[in-house]
């Protein structure tokens, strides 16, 4: 198939599936992510306000988004549930998940949603493994190692669920989670979930800094929570 | 014989985080402090000599009591960050209560308006305050 049938694809199947966005404090960068989601297709665009301080809930309402505010800030993964639970409420077909901060491409949804539709895989993960410093690349490994999953880039946010991945990752055994990587996909591929890798480019992040990898106690937080995280949940096996 | 218990204590403890974490009943972040838990509880069986000489060398004549007065210090300051962790999420309760009330009442609001007149609401509905 080639890229103008897939976008084509991509408009028919836009009015079943909900973008959600996770943001917090991303005033500056959230109109023009939605602007060019809106671009692609017909999507419900949905921002989950993490709790922000600035005007990141005006701006995306007046970029045409539907806004989820949060009365308390739960992190990347619990505004991202708060997401898929209302993709699973309101019945959408797939949602795909980007970040808030320009570093995803809109560009890229043909490529991401094609596997899917074709029903070759039920998720599919834009990868950029070339982004990046030694250490994450060293983390990756570890990680990969550690906990047996079998995919290249395990910490891309920029990804698409269909409806029995929402309907798992909705649950409530996915809600003590507290970052999208490791903890999600062991548990997507313990239920038997196809993910597929889609190599795509990322641009660096416009503004602020990461909520993941602010300082070097947080990188040293986040390796052991990993790393404990992957040994536990190596060969699960889910009904 | 203590050591061997000690060390077996460690080892079990460890085993049972891991399955706690696996089957989502622990959350990492608690487990990741029962690990150093265990740990402990591992190298003091596992080396106790190690202990012993540390005891010593802070001028403790009687080593079980070091571990035990230690264990005691790290059992109470955990239960103070216990305590002050509870008291944040009973504010954060409270005020989730008050605002499932709010919204609760705004939302019956609009429905009366939506019965009494509905080509009213739609007007004012565009310009209801943000959530």
């Amino acid at each position: 198939m080639n890229k103008s049938s897939i976008t084509q694809c991509l408009r028919d199947v836009a009015p079943s599936c909900v973008v959600i966005i996770p943001a917090h404090n991303e005033e500056e960068d959230i109109a023009l992510v939605i602007a060019e989601i809106k671009q692609y297709g017909d999507f419900k665009i949905v921002v989950i306000d993490d709790a922000s301080t600035d005007n990141t809930i005006d701006v995306a309402r007046i970029a045409g988004a539907t806004v989820l505010p949060l009365a308390l800030q739960l992190g990347a993964w619990g505004a991202t549930q708060a997401g898929l639970r209302y993709a699973l409420r309101k019945d959408f077909t797939y949602a795909i998940s980007m970040d808030a901060d320009g570093q995803h491409l809109a560009e890229s949804l043909p490529e991401l949603l094609d596997p899917i539709i074709k029903n070759e895989a039920d998720v599919t993960i834009g990868a950029c493994t070339r982004r990046g410093s030694w250490l994450r690349k060293v983390a990756w490994t570890l990680m990969k190692r550690i906990s047996g999953l079998r995919l290249e880039d395990l910490t891309s946010g920029y990804r698409v669920y269909d409806r029995q991945a929402i309907r798992r990752l909705a649950s409530w055994r996915a809600t003590l989670l507290e970052y999208q990587d490791v903890g999600v996909l062991a548990m997507l591929q313990a239920s038997g979930v196809r993910i597929v890798d889609v190599e795509v480019n990322m641009l660096p992040r416009r503004h602020g800094i990461s909520r993941v990898f602010y300082s070097w106690t947080s990188v040293a937080y986040y390796m052991a929570y990993t790393l404990l995280l992957s040994f536990t949940k190596r060969g699960m096996r889910h009904e | 014989m203590v050591a061997l218990i000690t060390g077996i204590i460690g080892i079990i403890t460890a085993i049972t985080i891991v399955i706690l974490i696996r089957k989502d009943h622990l959350h990492v972040r608690y487990g990741l402090w029962w690990m150093v838990v265990a740990a402990m509880f591992a190298l003091l069986g596992l080396f106790p000599a190690l202990f012993d000489s540390f005891a010593k060398h802070l001028g403790v004549s009687y080593p079980p009591i070091l571990a035990f007065t230690f264990g005691a210090v790290v059992l109470v300051i955990k239960i103070l960050i216990m305590d002050i962790e509870r008291s944040r999420k009973e504010v954060e309760q409270l005020r989730l209560t008050q605002r499932l009330a709010l919204l609760e009442s705004d939302l019956r609001d609009i429905q009366s308006q939506t019965t009494r007149n509905p080509s009213e609401t739609a007007e004012s509905q565009s310009d209801s305050p943000k959530g």
